[in-house]
Order: structure tokens, then C-alpha cells, then sequence
């Protein structure tokens, strides 16, 4: 288990490493002039002097890379272009957003879509797995940002159940939980019908297997061998697709916050791309990629620590 | 017009609040007469920089007007805008051309135990700005003479009539603490060090930003008790926000506000700030395939203008004539060498000997510039120019004509842009004096008189001759056939009806001078 984690870890490094790499060059690669298009086209001569030597813009390209790189390893992040405040602050202040909203998007999607993918799977072909089937590819084929509008005009603009805008009051709790049920709505929904469609396939080929039929032989009641025997096995797939899932839900999530208004990482990373504020776009992005990494690994780990034949295929 | 409903959540909230009044014993009206008011409008980003010295502008200037003093600010005078003192002044005047005499009001002291606002809060303030990012609005500015400690005397270098307009009333005119920003270090980003006004400000980054109540305010007291401000980048999302009940105030895109127009949310109002915003297709007349003013001529006669306004802009701008907006000396009405005209410019064409011309345009590559881009090239089309668009993301687009920035400029020859600016002509003219060649003025033409009227334009405080003077020189422009004309952008902003709102001719809002009603 040891050499596996290792392994593991040292390829989640390579592809943070990568990353950096990649949207530092990016970024440099952008036409026109970095101070200019930061600091917009009336900026005077001294703001884009000071801004070009804040940002090492006047040495080679290796040297800014190498200056930014060695930051990051000791977790400095670099300074907003404009306020000047700690990137890594700013980041922190929008990151447990992005998570609450992740976290309780993928929740009642878990909650609603592994029992609805178990239903189905023990009454294949019922009516019950022909509307789970049907709601499961409606789900996935709605678009989030689609389905946040949608949400927003109806529960927002016409009923005024819901609130639009905004992420609650800070420290009020229930404010902000009333203010999460839109977006989590919206980002989370398509995942009942992935998970949905994942649990059933994963369960029919598990109900098949010669143990599920002995404990149906040994009298076991149906709920116990479904959710004691069968799930168990059956949930391993579907664990790694959460994972994986987890980039698919951090890009939902971005749509998410812009159409409500909602601070999180990934509206952070749209204004600021919309500013030219790069450090906080360089900055976001690689806390965005360490958190997806992260989270992939851990499912992984969860994964390999439930079946150890995992183990031995990286 | 749509219905006005009772929603779940207005019932529920009402009700919820009534219950609890009860139980304290006070009754909605008691409640609204002791408690306080709040005005609930959009923030379309954080405020990173409150420093009038080095700040980005807009919200930031916003949030300077209501809690820094200033000497002036904008006044609507029927369909036109003027200046007025402000309060925080007794006196200002113009003595000369080059003196302006000042008396600050008394009484006014700086939060945080800074003391009274003296006039040597106006000094420091006012000559720190020469040395900052903001320094060009300060450009005619002397130096600032403290007569006593609350008097004193603004000193120009050279006679400036746009100063009042163009500096005092805009952001970089406002008024620091000196002993504050002395103890601050010298700059400040996201917090003033001391405020001196009815509010005082906090942020919470990325979502909000309020303005309570400053108790040491002792000047008059503005319409509503506190400010909440959210964040909300997106125009689109903060319209929803207005139509779901959740924001006072917000500003209108382009298209909903043709919408509406079309039908008004119930109890709704729109009202315009100004149209300081300008665009225009410009022509590059060192660019050999322009050289000769005949096919530039022939241009400016087959863009077809209107459809470009009712297309790409749902008709809502005012129709373009010049570089200086409506409301503002020196507007003009009509355009006078051009109007379109197919037919002429095909004569135009032939009268040049020029066939089977093709060229290009650059856009921004956002919505309304690129379906301008769009409509031209069908204009172009219809009278033998093969057009071809290129759209630019703002950084390559922002410095295509910039000498400095690489050899883009040769290669430049028709593009679509706008410029927005304050309320007087002398900025928006000021782009296109022969010094501007490879900076601003990417047409790239020069004439004496054009460069000689705008300096007689400053310097003129008359303003039936600024108004002559401002006329002949978009004239000059127009003649240059480097120009064709195309709208002002409006500064809109929906509201309920029983609000009323105060928004600078250049769109930001003010406000202390909201009031219900």
C-alpha cells in the first residue's frame, strides 16, 4: 500500500508540476503586451514599468518561470496585480465556496442517484428502471449553466421562493445553506443520472455473480444482499467516476457561480481572466488542479484500500 | 407591463417579520421609523484600489464620492450637464482664468480622531496627484495655495476651462486625510485610512461591500441609512437579480433595455446617466490602399449607420455625429460631407479609378462591435469592397496603432472603436491632435487648425465660442474621411419607480443623493 501511495503521489506532483508549466507558457504566449493588457490600454508608462518589474517581465522567460515556480513550492502564490493583497489569501477567502457548493451538488446526487441506479438494477426492465432510465439520460443531457438559468427564472424571478444572487451573509448559516440549494441544484443534477446509470450497470453485473445467489440461497433478506453485498463491490466504479468526476463538477461549478453571483474559485478565475489579473488566474488554476488531483487521488486511495488488486496495476 | 405578485417568499418573510415584531411589541410602522433604510444595488467587482491616485476608476470612484470630500460635482441642467460646489465647500470660484478660490465648509472632521477637513487636506491631496498613474487631470494644475484653514486657491499653469468638469468633479478630485494617508504610508488599496463623508465602507472580497452610516458625519444626511453592494460581474445576471426583487438599482445591457422599453417590470423605471461613450469606424489615411480621400470618401458613404444601430443595438444609442456626446457644448446634430449614399460611393470608387478593393477590419471580439464589423462588410459588399473581419481579444486590439508596441499600425487599415470620457469636448478631442499620431489618433492624420482650435478650447471659458470651437474641429475630422460616425452608448440604469437615483453623466452612481419616495 505504501509503494502505491508513493507512486501515486509522485505522478499527482508531476501533473501539478506540468500544469504550472503549461499555463505559465500560456499565459506569456497571449499576444500583445502582459502590463498593458493587465493594466488596460490607458495605463501610464510608470504603472506598466512598476507593474512589468513586479511581475519579472523584463527577464527571460526560463528566469520568470523558475522565480514563480520556486514561490509556489514555498506556497507563495504572488500578489493581485491591482490591491496587491496575497494571492494565496484571496484564494482561501473563495475556495470554501467552490467546496460547499462541490461537496452538497455531489450529495444529493449520491444520495438520489445511487439508490435510484440500486432500484433499477434489482427490477431491470421494470417500469421503475424505464423512467429511471429516462430521467437518468434527461439529467445528463441538460447542460448545467442551462439548468441554472432555468432555475433562477423560475424559482427566482417568478415564484421568489429562491434568492438569485449572492451566497448568503457571512456567519449567517441558514442563509447561506438557502442560498446553496439553487446552485447545487443545478451543478449536481446531471450527476444523479451519471451515477444513476453507473450503479445500475455496476449492480446487474454484481447480482449476477454466484455469491449474490448464495446469500439469496442462505435466505438473506433482499435489502442486506443489495446494500451489504452487492453495493459494496458494485460502488467501486462508480467511487473512481466521482473522483474523475470531480473536474467536470469544479467546470459546472464556474457556470454556477456566474449565474448566481456566488464567490468561489471558479468565478474568481473568470474575473480575473476578464481583468488580465494573471496571478490570481496562474494562482486559482494551480489550486484548482492540486484540489482535482487531490481529490482523485484520494478516491483512488479509497479505492485501492477497499480492493487491493488496485494496487498493482499503476 | 407585468404583473405585480405576492411571492411565497415576500408572504413568508412578512409574515415571519411581523410575528416577531409582536412579540416585541412594535409594529411594522414603528419598525420603519426606527429602523434603518437600506439601498440594495450591484458591485461589479471588487474595489481593489480606493486610492484616487492609482486607482482602476469606476466603482472605485463610486465608493471615493461617498465617502472623500470634493470641491464639485456634476449638475443635469436640463438635456445638458454643468458643475455645482458641493457641499462640503462655502465658496468656489473662479477668480481668473488661472486661479480658483475655495472655502471648505466648517464642521466637517476626518473619521478615526483626524480632525477637521483643513485646506491643507486639499494641497496634499490635490499636488500628490501630479506624481500619480492619475497625474495627467492634474496636469494644469500649479500648485495649491493654503490661505488660511479652510481657504485656499487651486493655481493652474495655464488658463483651463475643462477643470471643473474633467478634474474636480471626477475621481481624481477627490480629497484625502493628510495626517491619515501620511500614516497609511503614503498609498492605500482596499480600505481608506480616514473617510469624511456620510459613510463609511468595509468590503467582503468577492461578495459584497456596504456603506453604513458614519457617525462622525455631521454634514447633511443622505436618503438611505446604509448601501449594501454586491458582487455581481455579469450584467445579465444582475438584471435577473433586479427582476427577482433582490437588487434597487442596476445598470441595463443594450438589449434589455430595448426590451424594456418594449415592457416594463411593473413599477419599474429607466434612468440614463449620459452617453459619454462614443464609437466610431476609423480609417487609416497613411495606409496605401487610403491614401486617397476619394475612397475614403466612398466608405464613409456606403456604411449604412442606422441599420448598424438597429441591428447590432437593438436602436437603443443615439445616432453618432462627432466625437463629442450629447448633453455636452459642442454636440453636433447632423454630419455634414457624408450621409449614406450607395450610389455616391460607387461614383466615389470610380472617380478614384480604384476596383475589386479589398480590406480589413478590426473588432473587439464582443457582441455588438463584431455585428458592427458584420454589417459594414455587407455595406462595403453592396459597393464593390471585399471586406474581411478580424476579431481581437483586448489585449492585441487595445494597442494595434500604438507605435510602440510593434509594426501592427502599418498593416491597420479600418477598424471599429470606442472611447468613453467625462463631460467635457476637450477630452474626447484631445486623442486626435497631431502628437497623438501613433498613440491614440490611429487615423493618422494631422492639421494645424484642428491642433491650434483645441488649444483654444481649453483655454476659451466662454461657451458659445467653445461650442463654435468644438463644431469645427469634428468638422476637420469628418473632413479627413477617416471617420464614419456611429452611436453613444448609453449609461442606463432600471429602478423602481419610487427610487430616485443620482448617477454622474459618466455612469457612476452616487448615493448619497438617492431618495425614496
Amino acid at each position: 500500500m505504501l509503494t502505491y501511495l508513493i507512486k501515486r503521489l509522485g505522478l499527482s506532483v508531476a501533473v501539478v508540476v506540468t500544469v504550472l508549466l503549461v499555463l505559465f507558457l500560456l499565459l506569456r504566449l497571449i499576444p500583445g503586451n502582459p502590463a498593458t493588457i493587465a493594466l488596460g490600454p490607458r495605463a501610464s508608462p510608470e504603472a506598466i514599468q512598476r507593474y512589468s518589474e513586479k511581475m519579472n517581465l523584463d527577464k527571460p522567460v526560463w528566469m520568470q518561470f523558475a522565480t514563480y515556480a520556486g514561490q509556489v513550492v514555498t506556497g507563495d502564490l504572488g500578489n493581485d496585480v491591482f490591491s496587491d493583497r496575497k494571492v494565496s489569501t484571496i484564494i482561501g477567502e473563495q475556495i470554501g465556496f467552490s467546496l460547499a457548493l462541490m461537496a452538497a451538488a455531489m450529495g444529493w446526487a449520491v444520495a438520489l442517484g445511487v439508490p435510484l441506479g440500486c432500484l433499477a438494477a434489482v427490477r431491470p426492465n421494470s417500469w421503475l428502471d424505464r423512467i429511471s432510465a429516462v430521467l437518468s439520460v434527461g439529467t445528463i443531457a441538460i447542460p448545467s449553466f442551462l439548468m441554472s438559468i432555468w432555475a433562477l427564472l423560475i424559482f427566482s424571478v417568478n415564484l421568489r421562493w429562491l434568492p438569485a444572487m449572492g451566497a448568503g451573509d457571512p456567519g449567517n448559516i441558514p442563509d447561506q445553506a438557502v442560498h446553496l440549494i439553487m446552485p447545487a441544484l443545478a451543478v449536481g443534477l446531471s450527476w444523479v443520472g451519471y451515477l444513476a446509470r453507473m450503479v445500475r450497470a455496476s449492480m446487474l453485473e454484481v447480482m449476477g455473480e454466484p455469491y449474490i445467489r448464495s446469500a439469496h440461497a442462505f435466505g438473506l433478506k433482499p435489502a442486506r444482499v443489495i446494500f451489504g453485498y452487492a453495493l459494496p463491490v458494485a460502488i467501486l466504479p462508480t467511487i473512481t467516476l466521482i473522483g474523475m468526476g470531480f473536474g467536470g463538477l469544479i467546470s459546472a461549478a464556474v457556470f454556477a457561480e456566474i449565474i448566481f453571483a456566488r464567490p468561489g474559485i471558479g468565478k474568481l478565475i473568470y474575473d480575473s481572466v476578464l481583468a488580465r489579473n494573471f496571478p490570481i488566474v496562474q494562482g486559482a488554476v494551480v489550486v484548482a488542479t492540486a484540489l482535482y488531483i487531490g481529490v482523485v487521488l484520494m478516491s483512488d486511495i479509497l479505492v485501492s484500500w477497499i480492493d487491493p488488486r488496485v494496487r498493482n496495476s499503476l | 407591463m407585468t404583473k405585480l405578485t405576492l411571492s411565497r417568499r415576500s408572504f413568508l418573510a412578512t409574515g415571519t417579520a411581523i410575528g416577531a415584531l409582536s412579540l416585541v411589541g412594535l409594529t411594522p410602522a414603528e419598525l420603519q421609523a426606527a429602523g434603518e433604510t437600506t439601498l440594495r444595488l450591484r458591485l461589479d467587482g471588487d474595489n481593489k484600489i480606493l486610492d484616487p491616485g492609482y486607482m482602476i476608476g469606476g466603482t472605485e470612484i463610486e465608493a471615493q464620492k461617498q465617502c472623500l470630500p470634493f470641491l464639485a460635482q456634476y449638475k443635469r441642467d436640463g438635456d445638458s450637464f454643468t458643475w455645482e460646489p458641493t457641499y462640503f465647500v462655502t465658496k468656489l470660484e473662479l477668480r481668473d482664468p488661472t486661479h480658483i478660490d475655495f472655502e471648505l465648509a466648517d464642521g466637517l472632521v476626518w473619521s478615526g480622531g483626524n480632525g477637521p477637513l483643513m485646506a491643507s487636506d486639499v494641497k496634499f491631496s490635490y499636488e500628490r496627484m501630479k506624481g500619480t498613474d492619475w497625474g495627467g487631470y492634474f496636469d494644469a494644475l500649479d500648485h495649491v495655495e493654503v490661505t488660511g484653514d479652510r481657504t485656499g486657491t487651486l493655481v493652474l499653469n495655464k488658463p483651463f476651462a475643462p477643470f471643473f468638469m474633467v478634474t474636480l468633479c471626477h475621481g481624481p478630485g477627490a480629497i484625502l486625510c493628510e495626517k491619515a494617508v501620511g500614516a497609511a504610508g503614503g498609498k492605500f488599496t482596499t480600505q481608506f485610512p480616514a473617510v469624511c463623508g456620510p459613510y463609511v465602507y468595509d468590503q467582503v472580497p468577492g461578495q459584497s461591500a456596504t456603506f453604513s452610516t458614519n457617525p462622525e458625519w455631521t454634514g447633511p444626511k443622505p436618503g438611505y441609512d446604509k448601501v449594501l453592494l454586491r458582487v455581481i460581474s455579469e450584467t445579465k445576471a444582475a438584471e435577473l437579480a433586479f427582476e427577482a426583487g433582490e437588487l434597487d438599482c442596476t445598470e441595463l445591457s443594450t438589449d434589455t433595455m430595448a426590451r424594456y422599453k418594449a415592457a416594463m417590470p411593473a413599477g419599474a423605471a429607466i434612468t440614463t446617466a449620459g452617453q459619454l461613450q462614443y464609437m466610431w469606424m476609423g480609417m487609416n489615411t497613411e495606409h496605401p490602399k487610403l491614401q486617397d480621400i476619394k475612397v475614403r470618401q466612398a466608405i464613409q458613404h456606403a456604411v449604412d449607420v442606422d441599420s448598424i444601430i438597429a441591428a447590432a443595438y437593438s436602436n437603443v444609442p443615439a445616432k453618432s455625429f462627432g466625437v463629442v456626446c450629447p448633453g455636452l457644448i459642442g454636440h453636433r446634430t447632423a454630419t455634414k460631407s457624408y450621409s449614406y449614399d450607395p450610389e455616391k460611393a460607387r461614383a466615389l470608387l470610380a472617380e478614384a479609378g480604384v476596383s475589386g478593393l479589398s480590406l480589413s477590419i478590426r473588432s473587439l471580439n464582443t457582441q455588438e462591435p463584431m455585428l458592427a464589423a458584420q454589417i459594414i462588410q455587407a455595406n462595403l459588399a453592396a459597393v464593390g469592397i471585399t471586406l474581411n473581419v478580424i476579431p481581437l481579444d483586448s489585449g492585441p486590439f487595445w494597442e494595434m496603432g500604438t507605435e510602440s508596441a510593434g509594426d501592427t499600425w502599418k498593416d491597420l487599415e479600418l477598424w471599429t472603436m470606442r472611447f468613453a470620457g467625462t463631460p467635457d469636448p476637450y477630452e474626447a478631442t484631445q486623442w486626435f491632435v497631431s502628437s497623438q499620431v501613433g498613440i491614440w489618433n490611429w487615423e493618422r492624420w494631422k492639421n494645424a487648425e484642428y491642433d491650434s482650435l483645441y488649444e483654444q478650447g481649453i483655454a476659451e471659458s466662454d461657451e458659445a465660442k467653445r461650442t463654435e470651437i468644438y463644431l469645427r474641429m469634428q468638422d476637420i475630422m469628418e473632413e479627413t474621411g477617416a471617420y464614419v460616425w456611429i452611436c453613444h452608448e448609453p449609461e442606463a440604469y432600471v429602478h423602481p419607480e419610487n427610487i430616485a437615483i443620482n448617477a454622474a453623466p459618466s455612469g457612476e452612481l452616487d448615493y448619497r443623493h438617492f431618495s425614496h419616495t
